[in-house]
């Protein structure tokens, strides 16, 4: 490795770890709002999935960065209570992918042939068994792929957070730039390095979809 | 504390939106265009039958695809800083680059999607391999992949606001200068979150409205 890359380590390390754990946290959190707002939009229950889908419409249709200030900038205005810059960059993560993860969801869970869901209905298992147990392990395998994209697209939107003045990969990889004034090695390194913690991200969505999909 | 909207300060800025807006608008345009010619050439190299050609446009759809746009634009802006390129050409360039992988992937799918006949059929009538391509192969293809390539269109448009980080003067960078010297958070993300809407909404239904993606394949047969 390069000297500047070797001299700077620990600190762009420490940088790695913000990224990795902004991603999780937002991935965990974006999971589980889109598995919300899919399974309502799903059941279309009226009113509430109505003003979901205004949602996600309106979500889907602003870029992140625009998200991400008025998480940033907006809401302390709003509530007059002032969050720092990496929870509102959380936030803005799991409100914009949650959008997108919402829609994949509802599309797997359409896909669940209604002939097995009346089998199931038919045995006696409640409304809300079928859908525990039945058409959410279903349509949440059968859209792994999917689901992974979306992971990947958001583990290099995290670079984004760089601009609201959180300090994770891609904002310490610009500080120690500033300092050091290598830009292409330091550059390079940070592209070497996302490149392979999102082809991490697909091959593990691969191999999940090859052992959890379901074959019919 | 309740939040008291003020929309005066934005519609006195109105002339800075404006400017935004177009120029994300001739961001998006340039980099679509030229987004789509990079992704037409690789998603058919993608899909040669040369094993060469294949593992070539392979490697730069992964490598593309799995860096993130940002870093791209700071390649171009700040790694390349020698070559003194303006930031608009940068943002350009990164757009290009970043969504052409995108654009090459559906390309590559759309290709593999039209039945092998139809090639095959078209050589036998007599046109050469670059007409049966051109005439008979791309426009099947175009038809299979164009909600596919709406949706990329949309988020590119999205993806042109990172331009605002390289000091390109578009939408999120005029709202940013607007929010910096009125304070009126709110009014002006909501303003500008609108107009992108607005402009993704129209992109979007208006590439499923072209002709060519519209017509059925087949469908002068059952006219006949």
């Amino acid at each position: 490795m390069p000297d500047v890359i070797l001299k700077n380590l620990p600190f762009l390390l420490a940088g790695l770890r913000l990224t990795v754990e902004i991603a999780l946290l937002s991935i965990v959190g974006g999971t589980l709002l889109g598995l919300a707002i899919g399974v309502l939009r799903y059941l279309r229950i009226p009113l509430i999935a109505r003003s979901f889908d205004l949602y996600v419409v309106f979500m889907r249709g602003t870029p992140l960065l625009v998200v991400l200030f008025s998480c940033y900038f907006g809401l302390p205005a709003l509530f007059g209570h002032k969050t720092s810059a990496y929870w509102a960059a959380v936030g803005g993560f799991v409100l914009f992918i949650g959008a997108y993860l919402a829609e994949d969801i509802r599309a797997g869970l359409r896909s669940v042939s209604p002939s097995l869901v009346q089998a199931a209905l038919a045995t006696g298992l409640t409304r809300a068994s079928v859908l525990r147990l039945i058409v959410v392990p279903i349509a949440v395998r059968n859209v792994i792929p999917t689901l992974f994209n979306q992971y990947v697209r958001l583990f290099k939107f995290t670079s984004v957070a760089s601009v609201i003045g959180v300090n994770e990969f891609t904002g310490s990889a610009m500080l120690v730039n500033g300092r050091e004034f290598a830009p292409i090695t330091i550059i390079g390194f940070v592209a070497l390095t996302y490149f392979l913690l999102c082809f991490a991200i697909s091959l593990v969505g691969r191999t999940l979809y090859a052992h959890l999909a379901v074959r019919t | 504390m309740p939040y008291r909207f003020d929309w005066a300060p934005i519609w006195a800025n109105r002339d800075l939106i404006v400017d935004g807006f177009l120029m994300t608008i001739a961001l998006s345009a340039l980099g679509l265009c030229l987004a789509l010619i990079v992704g037409v050439i690789f998603g058919t190299a993608g899909s040669s039958t040369r094993r060469a050609l294949r593992t070539c446009a392979a490697a730069y759809v992964e490598v593309m695809r799995n860096i993130p746009l940002l870093v791209h634009m700071y390649f171009w802006y700040v790694g390349l800083a020698f070559l003194q390129l303006p930031p608009f050409a940068c943002a350009v360039a990164a757009l290009t680059l970043y969504s052409g992988a995108y654009v090459a992937e559906a390309v590559r799918s759309g290709l593999g999607a039209v039945p092998r006949g139809q090639r095959l059929a078209a050589l036998a009538t007599g046109l050469t391999p670059r007409q049966s391509l051109l005439y008979v192969v791309y426009p099947q293809a175009l038809r299979i992949i164009t909600p596919s390539l709406a949706s990329l269109c949309s988020q590119l448009i999205k993806d042109s606001s990172l331009a605002s980080v390289i000091a390109v003067a578009e939408l999120t960078y005029q709202a940013s200068a607007i929010e910096g010297q009125t304070f009126r958070t709110f009014e002006v993300y909501i303003t500008i979150s609108l107009l992108y809407l607005a402009l993704v909404t129209v992109v979007t239904y208006g590439l499923l409205l072209v002709p060519v993606a519209r017509d059925r394949p087949m469908q002068g047969l059952s006219d006949a």
